[in-house]
């Protein structure tokens, strides 16, 4: 099966993970060392800001296979984030099989998020399965392990609201305007106040606006600010021009008493001829009258109206998480009754080419004998007689046997199946389809694929 | 045959505008994925709103009857016309969400226009070249405003919603509210013209027929109270500014008033059916 190494933001430090982020290899490097580690049959790598995770497919089913494939993997991080291993043990999760699966399919759904629900996590998970393919050292069982991954995410999406709400200050800000105007394209956003806050704002508010002004007492300071968005500067003495232009009002200034008052706004909006107006207060103490909010088309939301939304928006997602997680789960049977259907293939394939070997060599012996007189087309037409015995033959105990294996209880029949039809011990499938017969390493005499 | 024919269509009409109305509100719930169920409330709105064309053709057809005189034909027309408009619309003027309205009262129209099956003849004397017009400009006016309507319900919803700081819920599904109130007025414009044609026609059409019944003399007084309240709502929008939660309730009453014509219309044609039986 497959195992998991890594670290996040639940098991390291920010001063452990900023090492992984500035490693001493580039992510194509690391992957390359993974890939060339003899231990290892399929690895894909995924780092993040918040996750360093290696995904890789024990080279051997055996115990012993899978434990020297986690130390490789553990040699390999600890040498690219510059720690001795023992230091870095303590703060990396080992996954093994089915915690493995698990894992995988909830990071790619956002499950194991710092945020829950945030969509970031699959585009790169997406990146780090398209890197490993570039890089050739995914193989069919870890690439179908991730593509599940993919589709648990979509289902994850699609089928609950984990992915719904907002929840950051910037996110509600920018919902709060697409409620109130839809898109601004044709908007002006007009940030109150030059500072940090104002910025950050602007960064999230103005990315479809037409333009962005900045209004501060300052006005050094505001065409500063007003240059790095390609926008305007006016002083603070001009805000009631300003507001008969702007859209929505973002207000982070640092004043003692309210720059934008009722009366101020009451003769806005006659200008504007009622066109509606959002102001987003994030200062502290409150740059808006509340009472604002009351005038028609004009509404205010201050830094506690955000943030209540944003706690609302959280929970959300929390209540969302148990129907995701039950879709995860249900996605991990599937996937382990697949995974566990490939250990009884090795049977399967050994038995029928067996069957079916037994059979054309008594066809061969008579056609070589007493019915060698035969014409061409009843050769033929007895070879497929071969053919569509052997598979009316071995359908019923196919379809047993994978069945047990869906339900993990194969073991048995298989070693039964060889036992009574004297079948070589075959191990893995490989790409071609075709069993591997194992004649050393009894350490991997198990299951290969398990 | 033919008339159960004509009741399988009401029925299957019915039964689409009643699924698009619940596909509506389970979007604004919030439920399901993305956009699937306002996706599927706009096909089932498109598909009862083909069924019911198909049902006031055959049912005309059937009857023998112009679709455009009685009134039970009218008012099915009213919430085809409705129904095409925001179909036609409702990508350009982002109010997808609309629907939610849209499609209970096309639904009410059709059953309401079922219910009110009424002799169309009992509309009176309509040998006149006036009246198809009259009629039309009224019919295509009347399902403007009732998107006008449907629009300033939204818009008072999310509105709300805003101003008590309900950030998420279904408000969350609404249309923004700078569209919503475009799309209003979009509705009102374009009605207006069409209700002017009417109440002009009308004025014309009623000297004719010299008719001086306290039920006409009361429809004329909403009909003409209908064009002064639209009239006000687009004039001081553009004078005074008047948009928002203002322009709504101006228009939520102008389609009231626009609504009692109706009903007036639909007594007078039910009371002439009864007389005409007696």
């Amino acid at each position: 099966m497959i195992v998991v190494v890594g670290l996040s933001h639940r098991t390291a430090p920010v001063e452990v993970r900023e090492r992984f982020a500035s490693g001493s290899e580039g992510f194509d490097q690391v992957l390359a060392r993974l890939a060339g580690r003899a231990e290892i049959d399929e690895v894909m790598f995924l780092s993040t800001c918040n996750r360093v995770e290696v995904l890789a497919r024990p080279k051997g089913g055996s115990d012993e296979a899978r434990a020297r494939a986690l130390k490789a993997v553990r040699e390999v991080l600890a040498e690219h984030g510059k720690i001795a291993e023992p230091d870095l043990k303590p703060v990396l999760y080992e996954k093994e099989a089915e915690e493995a699966v698990r894992h995988v399919f909830r990071v790619t759904s956002s499950l194991d998020s710092m945020v829950l629900g945030e969509p970031q996590i699959l585009g790169q998970v997406k990146d780090a399965y398209d890197a490993a393919v570039t890089a050739g050292t995914l193989r069919s069982f870890l690439a179908r392990c991730v593509h599940r991954a993919f589709s648990v995410a979509k289902r994850v999406r699609s089928e609950t609201a984990l992915g719904a709400g907002t929840v950051s200050i910037s996110s509600v800000a920018v919902d709060l305007s697409r409620r109130v105007f839809g898109d601004l394209e044709e908007g002006i956003v007009l940030l109150v106040g030059a500072g940090e806050m104002a910025e950050a704002a602007a960064k999230s508010l103005g990315k479809g606006a037409k333009e962005i002004r900045v209004c501060n007492r300052s006005i050094e300071r505001a065409a500063v600010l007003a240059q790095r968005f390609g926008g305007a500067a006016a002083p603070l003495t001009a805000l009631e021009a300003e507001l008969g232009m702007a859209d929505v009002v973002v207000t982070s200034a640092a004043s003692p008493s309210f720059i934008v008052t009722h009366d101020l706004v009451k003769r806005v909006m006659k200008v504007r001829k009622g066109r509606a107006l959002l102001f987003v207060d994030i200062g502290v103490p409150r740059n808006v009258e509340p009472n604002v909010h009351g005038i028609d088309n004009v509404y205010v939301f201050d830094i506690d109206d955000l943030e209540q939304q944003v706690a609302i928006g959280l929970e959300a997602r929390k209540n969302e998480a148990a129907a995701a997680e039950k879709i995860v789960e249900h996605e991990v049977g599937q996937f382990l009754a697949w995974a566990r259907g490939l250990d009884v293939q090795p049977a399967i394939v050994s038995l029928r080419a067996k069957t079916r070997g037994v059979l054309v060599a008594e066809l061969e012996r008579s056609l070589q004998g007493r019915l060698k007189h035969l014409p061409e087309g009843d050769r033929a037409a007895l070879v497929q007689m071969v053919e569509s015995a052997t598979n009316k033959l071995l359908h019923a105990p196919t379809t047993r046997l994978r069945r047990a294996a869906g339900d993990g209880d194969a073991q048995t029949l298989t070693a039964t199946l060889q036992e009574l039809f004297e079948l070589p011990v075959m191990h893995e499938v490989g790409d071609d389809g075709a069993p591997k017969v194992d004649d050393e390493d009894d350490d991997d005499d198990e299951r290969a694929v398990q | 045959m033919s008339h159960t024919l004509v009741n399988v269509l009401l029925f299957v009409a019915a039964a689409t505008y009643s699924a698009a109305a619940v596909a509506f509100l389970l979007h604004l719930a919030g439920r399901g994925a993305g956009k699937t169920f306002l996706r599927a409330g706009v096909w089932l709105l498109a598909g009862g709103a083909a069924l019911h064309a198909t049902h006031i053709v055959v049912s005309s057809l059937v009857l023998d009857l112009c679709p455009i005189k009685g009134i039970h034909f009218a008012l099915s027309v009213v919430s085809v016309l409705a129904c095409t408009a925001y179909l036609i619309g409702r990508v350009r003027l982002r109010i997808d969400a609309v629907g939610v309205i849209v499609a209970p009262l096309a639904l009410t129209f059709l059953v309401g226009s079922a219910a009110a099956h009424a002799d169309a003849s009992a509309a009176g004397p309509l040998k006149s070249a006036v009246l198809p017009v009259h009629v039309l400009a009224n019919l295509a006016g009347e399902a403007l405003f009732v998107l006008a309507f449907a629009a300033a319900v939204a818009y008072l919803v999310a509105d709300k919603q805003l101003k008590k700081k309900h950030v998420t819920g279904v408000g969350a599904r609404l249309p923004p509210l700078d569209a919503l109130d475009r799309a209003e007025h979009a509705f009102l414009l374009a009605g207006f013209p069409m209700l002017t044609v009417g109440i002009i026609t009308g004025a014309f059409w009623a000297e004719r027929v010299e008719s001086g019944s306290t039920v006409d003399v009361l429809r004329s007084l909403f009909g003409y109270a209908t064009w002064a309240l639209f009239a006000a709502v687009l004039l001081l929008r553009a004078w005074r500014g008047w948009r928002g939660k203002r322009a709504a309730y101006g228009t939520i009453a102008g389609f009231a008033f626009a609504f009692i014509v109706l009903v007036i219309y639909l007594v007078r044609s039910q009371s002439a059916t009864l007389l005409h039986g007696a």
